[in-house]
């Protein structure tokens, strides 16, 4: 009797926890040791580098790729502060990797992805300074790169446009996901455990923004076409 | 926007802005490799006075900011907690699955305890930073630490849109809830759609207007500004010692108590 009185408290202390998911993919700030800070700043380096140097190749052949490229990254900032819905009822916001990756190429999204961590950070206390490194790592690289070799294997094919927005999207959010897990795991132990609280609350906010792209992706390829030839060449 | 809009009114706002870097990092990077509980604290309540009397910031501001990234350091908190043991395990206490138990122990707690202390502050020394310095401040800062040109001016103009952006989006989707349309999941997908793309291709139409307006007056591709006067910051670099000492102090004595 005892026991099962302890299993119910147990359990309404954790159902208290369940609201608690938006902006769980961020990292928090000092939530990593010192050491994995710097070392997740090593690994994103050479891609921020090679993001960079394209970037600015690109500005040299064109200018006005500097001012797009500005427009760009503030619309991925304003749009993971929108709240998007959930199936379960609460919500979460959109993370703009899988779309970016698509728009911009894997690259590209890096550098800006790094700039918009950091006014997350700074201005919004979502993520952190300390864990940059991590959440750059996860969220500007490993995910736009999944979602950019989806929607590039899937194009190839001949799958519908719409099917492989969406797969490039669902799947970049949840690689996304799974690499933060990594990440607390490999620190805390118990990689299955973070992994299985994400599932819970990631795996329908991943559909959400899956289907979220899908619809822009659509409007966007319906009123300007020119637009979206242009990006292929910036 | 966010922490921006009381960093103007900070009091520090004048003090060099790399000076404020330097006493921010330095505080944070301390207490990030300190860990444990009582540095942590130490931490938050150095940085917080200092934010607070020095500064100016009011006090209910603070608090209120700390409040913002509690919610996802206490979701990555439990999950630190909470874990499978083995039955016999000391002190465990939770939900029994045959001989295992889903639950928490005293050593799973206080290790908790500790990130969330640690976090809380690492967190209060970048809100010094943020809470008494703007954005533009900062990356004139950054300037000066050598930072590329390219991720600077990128940034400025990032920071400068980001604004232009927000009140679109927000009217948009004050136009759009006024006309229903967030009442159902599939309803609010798409409307949220409809005001992401429309966003987008604003943004892009504005970005064409503004490279017009600049071109014409001119641009050659960098956007140079003449940099604010500021007040030394000897007092910040003065400060650095006094911080660390508080946190050597609080190590120091946690290790009495717990050693």
């Amino acid at each position: 009797m005892k026991r099962s009185l302890t299993n119910v408290y147990f359990l309404m202390a954790l159902a208290c926890l369940l609201p608690l998911q938006t902006h769980a993919m961020h990292i928090g700030e000092g939530m990593l040791p010192a050491g994995w800070s710097i070392a997740w700043g090593v690994v994103c380096a050479p891609f921020i580098i090679y993001g960079f140097l394209n970037i600015q190749k690109r500005i040299h052949a064109t200018p006005k790729v500097k001012i797009l490229l500005a427009m760009c990254g503030a619309f991925a900032f304003v749009l993971s502060a929108l709240k998007i819905p959930s199936v379960t009822g609460s919500c979460s916001h959109p993370t703009g990797v899988g779309l970016a990756a698509i728009l911009f190429g894997p690259g590209i999204t890096s550098v800006l992805g790094l700039i918009v961590l950091v006014f997350q950070a700074l201005l919004l206390a979502h993520g952190g300074i300390t864990t940059l490194g991590a959440n750059t790592f996860s969220m500007a690289i490993a995910g736009p790169i999944v979602s950019w070799l989806v929607f590039r294997g899937l194009k190839k094919t001949n799958v519908s446009t719409a099917v492989s927005v969406f797969f490039a999207a669902a799947l970049g959010d949840l690689a996304t996901y799974v690499v933060t897990s990594i990440q607390l795991g490999v620190v805390y132990g118990g990689f299955g455990k973070f992994l299985a609280v994400f599932a819970l609350t990631q795996v329908p906010l991943a559909i959400a923004e899956g289907l979220l792209t899908v619809v822009i992706f659509n409007i966007l390829e319906k009123y300007s076409k020119s637009e979206l030839k242009e990006l292929a060449v910036v | 926007m966010g922490t921006d809009r009381y960093a103007y009114l900070s009091r520090l706002r004048q003090v060099d802005p790399v000076a404020k870097t330097v006493l921010s990092t330095s505080a944070g990077a301390v207490c990030l490799l300190c860990g444990g509980l009582a540095p942590g604290l130490g931490t938050l309540l150095v940085m917080g006075i200092l934010t607070t009397v020095w500064g100016k910031i009011p006090g209910r501001v603070f608090v209120r900011f700390l409040g913002i990234p509690i919610t996802f350091l206490l979701l990555g908190c439990v999950t630190i907690a909470v874990g499978i043991y083995d039955g016999n395990t000391g002190g465990v206490w939770g939900l029994s699955l045959g001989s295992q138990v889903l639950g928490v122990t005293p050593a799973s707690v206080h290790q908790a305890l500790c990130v969330i202390a640690k976090s809380l502050g690492v967190i209060s020394a970048v809100y010094f930073l943020t809470l008494n310095t703007p954005m533009t401040d900062l990356t004139g800062g950054l300037r000066r630490m050598h930072v590329p040109m390219l991720l600077i001016e990128l940034m400025d103009l990032i920071y400068r849109f980001i604004f232009v952006l927000t009140e679109t989006a927000g009217k948009i989707r004050t136009a759009q809830d006024s006309r229903l349309g967030y009442q159902g999941g599939f309803r609010s997908l798409s409307s949220l759609g409809t005001l992401s793309s429309m966003v987008f291709l604003r943004a892009w139409k504005k970005a064409d207007n503004v490279y017009a307006a600049l071109e014409s007056r001119g641009y050659t591709g960098t956007l140079l500004t003449v940099s604010e006067e500021y007040r030394p910051g000897n007092l910040c670099y003065g400060l650095i010692p006094l911080v660390w000492g508080t946190q050597m102090l609080c190590l120091l004595l946690e290790g009495k108590v717990f050693g």
